[in-house]
């Protein structure tokens, strides 16, 4: 059985790609503004992240049941990234769609 | 709860506050971001909370239930004890933060790419060789023809 946190994960990634490219459509997909934020706040992510999930002394500490137990980098539960994603990816695409329709009606 | 007001009795309790302290630091880091990278993400707040609020609710949800059914726990001793139902203060403050975070990279690389965009642009047109920036003593009439259009 798949843990359940990496489930929900995948399914996390795939509800917000599919709500850009077919809901929300804000084109950051297409920006390379959008790539270059999302690299360095997955880059910024190793180190916050990594601070919550450090084995020596964790703030946050899972069950090892939910997760697929791949800890990189340090000890970051990989799930943990496509969490990332998800919640970074999602305050874009409504950031950009607020401001697509903001130039539609400038002119 | 009272853990938490134990913590400010005495230096030893800061540990309560390494969580939040956390979050601080993220908001302090990219702070210049908003001001020298011109970010503009705080000073458009109904555009900011419009974009943020529908993330914040469905991350927290998504946490309270992850905690409900103990995907992760967190460790007393490094946040407050502060609590909404279940979800950690932190947790939210978390859900504010990071978005916010990630709002003011998305608008500071905007504005790199901008200024690199108007640099690129300046070079070129400098570069071009067009008819008002030939020289005025330029031969009329050059060896080669001098029509190469």
């Amino acid at each position: 059985m798949t843990p359940e946190y990496t489930v929900w994960t995948v399914i996390g990634m795939l509800v917000v790609i599919g709500l850009e490219l077919f809901v929300v459509r804000s084109g950051i997909f297409r920006r390379a503004q959008y790539w270059c934020a999302l690299a360095i706040c997955l880059g910024f992510q190793c180190l916050v992240d990594g601070w919550l999930t450090k084995l020596s002394d964790p703030i946050v500490i899972y069950n090892p049941e939910e997760f697929l137990g791949i800890r990189f980098p340090f000890d970051i539960p990989i799930e943990d990234f496509g969490f990332g994603f998800a919640m970074i990816t999602a305050v874009l695409m409504l950031w950009q769609r607020a401001l697509n329709h903001r130039t539609e009606e400038a002119p | 709860m009272i853990a938490a007001w134990d913590g400010l009795a005495g230096w030893h309790g800061f540990s309560h506050w390494e969580y939040l302290a956390l979050m601080g630091a993220c908001v302090l880091i990219t702070l210049p971001l908003e001001f020298v990278f011109s970010a503009r993400v705080y000073r458009r707040l109904p555009l900011l909370l419009k974009s943020l609020l529908p993330v914040v609710v469905v991350f927290a949800v998504w946490d309270i239930v992850a905690i409900a059914r103990d995907h992760w726990t967190y460790d007393p001793r490094f946040v407050t004890g502060i609590d909404l139902g279940i979800l950690p203060l932190e947790e939210l403050v978390f859900f504010l933060v990071i978005p916010v975070c990630a709002l003011l990279s998305y608008e500071a690389v905007g504005t790199v790419i901008g200024w690199t965009k108007r640099h690129t642009t300046r070079r070129t047109i400098a570069d071009r060789p067009t008819r008002t920036a030939r020289p005025i003593h330029a031969d009329p009439h050059p060896p080669d023809g001098g029509d190469n259009r």
